[in-house]
């Protein structure tokens, strides 16, 4: 190494151990180097050069560029912590919605159960989603209501099945009732109908079950969507 | 890696390793250097610890051309600011600061000289004060080494040594100017 045979011709020149030849050529580097030139002046001073205390010193250096090694391995593993750490609050933002969107579902599920066990003298309505597409203006909701709050039979029960097709006007027409419903209820349906909202859709299939106290109405399960939860017409 | 190479890489990583690379060469003659102006072998030893410390901001900021002769204006610098700090003052010639600064500039090419240059130079031989020009000669011309001349000329070795960077200063001043 360049510096070491610097080095060691110092301590050759501060010792008196260089031939004239060798002292003059270093003498000469020096004035022309103030680095050496200074280096010499110094180690002059220091009488000699201890090889001890320079490896002292390259032990130090060595520690020193260790340490800062150590702390950015430190600092990485605080960025990596960091990392963890947002993906950990991601997962859990994550799961908080999972839970949240599971309990609202499970919410309105429990709802429509609920419902479903029909309490006594109320109408129930149940589409029958593979007779068309129809729909009530205003949601099942509104019109279980309607039927509910208008319907002037209240003391004969019974289920009336009933195809319908709707006009272009949201009217129902060609109505075509199966079984034999009973004749009152057929005609309240028809009643209630013509008076109640308008429609969409085109073609529709409606089971309407008219309260007795025989009839156990939480058998009857109702798809959720006759809750609140409107069926666009297509 | 070259010297170049590494202080670019340095510049622009900021890996210490490089840095110590580059540095572990300097220390024994930058502990020298430190031990020359703080006179204490602890401090100096310290002092080229700190002086790696500053490096470490220092060469990520700046872009140095000749590391060497960077490196010791800086480490100079660091320990008369030391010195300052301990409300020791240190006077230093400005002459040779500057004279130093040159003595970097054109140590590169070695010129063919002619024989104008040689007349030159005996001219200016004769500006220089006795001592000098003896010193000088004996150094430059008969290549003797410090010792010698101090037993030729009865002169302090101090002394010698001063009448030579004295004496080449002066000469490079007055050939220029010619």
């Amino acid at each position: 190494m360049e510096n070491n045979y610097q080095l060691s011709r110092i301590q050759n020149y501060i010792s008196g151990l260089m031939n004239k030849e060798e002292m003059f050529q270093l003498e000469k580097e020096a004035l022309e180097d103030p680095f050496l030139q200074d280096a010499i002046e110094g180690y002059r001073m220091q009488k000699g050069v201890d090889v001890r205390q320079l490896s002292l010193l390259q032990q130090r250096l060595n520690r020193r560029v260790e340490q800062t090694k150590s702390t950015r391995n430190a600092q990485f593993y605080t960025w990596q912590r960091l990392a963890i750490g947002s993906a950990a609050g991601v997962i859990f933002v994550v799961l908080i919605a999972f839970i949240y969107f599971r309990n609202f579902t499970s919410h309105t599920s429990r709802t429509t159960e609920v419902e479903l066990i029909n309490p006594e003298n109320k109408i129930a309505i149940e589409p029958v989603l593979t007779g068309g597409d129809a729909s009530p203006i205003g949601g099942w909701n509104e019109f279980e209501q309607y039927l509910q709050k208008n319907t002037q039979v209240k003391d004969l029960g019974g289920k009336v099945v009933v195809e319908f097709s709707v006009d272009k006007n949201g009217k129902l027409t060609n109505f075509i009732f199966g079984g034999q419903p009973n004749e009152t209820l057929k005609k309240e349906v028809l009643r209630l109908i013509e008076q109640g909202p308008k429609w969409q859709g085109n073609q529709g299939k409606l089971i309407i079950l008219f309260p007795i106290d025989e009839y156990n109405f939480s058998q009857v399960i109702k798809p959720p969507h006759c809750f609140g939860i409107e069926e666009q017409a297509n | 890696m070259s010297e170049k190479e590494l202080l670019i890489q340095y510049r622009t990583t900021g890996d210490l390793d490089l840095l110590g690379k580059l540095y572990a060469p300097y220390m024994s003659l930058l502990y020298g250097v430190c031990f020359k102006y703080l006179q204490d072998a602890d401090k100096s030893q310290d002092a080229v610890m700190q002086i790696f410390e500053e490096l470490i901001r220092k060469l990520r900021i700046h872009e140095v051309d000749n590391f060497k002769s960077w490196l010791y204006t800086f480490s100079k610098n660091f320990c008369l600011m030391q010195l300052r700090k301990g409300k020791a003052t240190q006077y230093v010639d400005i002459d040779e600061q500057v004279a130093i600064g040159n003595d970097y500039l054109d140590e590169s090419d070695p010129k063919e000289w002619s024989e104008s240059q040689f007349e030159k130079l005996e001219s200016c031989m004769l500006t220089l004060k006795p001592e000098q020009e003896r010193c000088i000669r004996l150094f430059y011309l008969e290549q003797k080494c410090y010792k010698d001349i101090v037993t030729l000329t009865g002169l302090d070795m101090n002394q010698v040594k001063s009448y030579i960077q004295n004496g080449k200063r002066n000469l490079k001043i007055c050939m220029e100017n010619k």
